[in-house]
């Protein structure tokens, strides 16, 4: 009866082990990179991956046009566009930044997500502003 | 060839640094906490754009947006051509000049936490001058610590106190560019006042009331310390404008996560309507 017992126990713990019972409170290893996990975990920002490279195009895009405007075109290619507004190139990443956002906020209040939709619609209102505006 | 001198940029940076330190420094912070879901402690667990889904339609939200529209439209409505009214009756030279600008002057130098308590001791039903004035004199039924629209009249009250004057400086400032010649036509024309109004001071005043738009707009759209201080938000929701049900929602609640997405759609309704606003009045401008 005893080796029984005995038995019994060691195949439920055995059983529990199986089911990653064992690894209770013991630090996950690292899997390598994510796009969502904490960037600097011990600095104050909350940075991840994904929003950092979101600031890095961001920055990125104001960076080209201030060089493209400082040395190639000096007056930004201004002209008057198809909404009667007169616009450098400034002005044109402004506008479809701007209305990149607001497709983004539109789709995720009226339809939600995914959000592979709006980024299409968001790359076509970048290239119009850029051509028309 | 070059003939511009590119040193003057170096006047620019620190202005540059500053805005980096009191402007982007924090709402980069901002966007990275909306997309996360926090308990404290500087650990944060990625929720993507879900706050931003809860937020956009939420009936608390909208009921709060319409609210604030409701606001800033009501204000404007008042405090432009109100200001516009008092500019044109305001005195061109003379003694009573600096006595009117200065009189105009004094609410704004007032700040808006005492502009707030001031108010709320005024109104006060029992207590207040003005609340024992309408209850027991006028016999008006006036509370606006019980009635939501008493709490809407005061704060739309207080608002057109303490900022028309910013409109009637500004018209002022623009009517007074106006050289005597205009009105001389205007007189040999035999204009009407109307005319005078419509066709001399109005253009002249336009770049002046631009900018007046423009700064109450951003001002009472963004608005705080005067509604928490005088009605707290309250009686219920009814006075609790975007930036007081942010706070409540990331101080009171500690919720960061749906704050920072909804201070980052307020800050997209503020720059959209700012920058409309610019580039529609500056329109003519430009051609």
């Amino acid at each position: 009866m005893r080796y029984a017992l005995t038995l019994l126990a060691l195949f439920f713990a055995n059983a529990a082990m199986a089911q990653g019972w064992g690894n209770v409170a013991k630090k996950e290893e690292e899997t390598g990179f994510s796009w969502t996990a904490p960037l600097w975990p011990s600095f104050w920002m909350a940075w991840t991956p994904a929003t950092f490279a979101l600031f890095c195009g961001i920055f990125g895009a104001i960076a080209v046009i201030g060089v493209l405007e400082g040395f190639k075109y000096r007056d930004g290619i201004e002209r008057r566009g198809i909404l009667g507004l007169t616009t450098t190139l400034g002005d044109r990443l402004f506008i479809s930044l701007l209305g990149t956002a607001y497709i983004f906020l539109a789709w995720l209040g009226l339809v939600g997500q995914p959000l592979w939709w709006p980024l299409g619609l968001s790359i076509a209102w970048g290239i119009f502003c850029f051509r028309k505006v | 060839m070059k003939t511009e001198n590119q040193r003057a940029w170096f006047f620019v940076l620190p202005v540059l640094l500053l805005v980096a330190f009191n402007a982007l420094i924090p709402i980069m912070t901002v966007v990275n906490y909306s997309v996360q879901e926090t308990f404290g402690n500087n650990v944060f667990f990625w929720q993507g754009l879900d706050w931003f889904e809860q937020i956009l339609r939420s009936d608390r939200f909208h009921a709060a947006l319409g609210r604030q529209f409701m606001f800033t439209g009501l204000i404007l409505a008042i405090e432009i051509p109100l200001g516009i009214i008092v500019a044109l009756s305001m005195p061109r030279k003379g003694f009573w000049v600096p006595v009117c600008l200065v009189t105009m002057a004094l609410p704004m130098l007032i700040p808006w936490n005492v502009v707030g308590s001031m108010w709320n001791i005024f109104t006060l039903p029992k207590i207040g001058l003005l609340g024992y004035f309408m209850n027991d004199v006028l016999g008006v039924n006036y509370d606006m610590t019980q009635q939501p629209i008493s709490a809407w009249v005061t704060i739309i009250i207080m608002d057109v106190w303490h900022w028309t004057s910013l409109v009637v400086l500004l018209s002022y400032a623009g009517l007074v560019s106006i050289p005597d010649a205009y009105y001389q036509a205007a007189k040999i024309d035999g204009a009407s006042p109307w005319k005078v109004f419509r066709y001399i001071q109005l253009p002249k005043m336009k770049t002046v009331l631009t900018i007046a738009v423009l700064l109450r707009f951003m001002d009472s759209f963004n608005i705080y310390t005067e509604p928490f201080v005088l009605t707290g938000g309250g009686p219920g929701n009814s006075t609790t404008l975007l930036s007081i049900d942010l706070v409540k929602i990331a101080l009171g609640q500690f919720d960061l996560g749906p704050a920072a997405a909804m201070s980052l759609i307020y800050f997209a309704i503020t720059l959209l309507v700012s920058w409309l606003f610019y580039t529609l009045m500056t329109k003519d401008d430009a051609q």
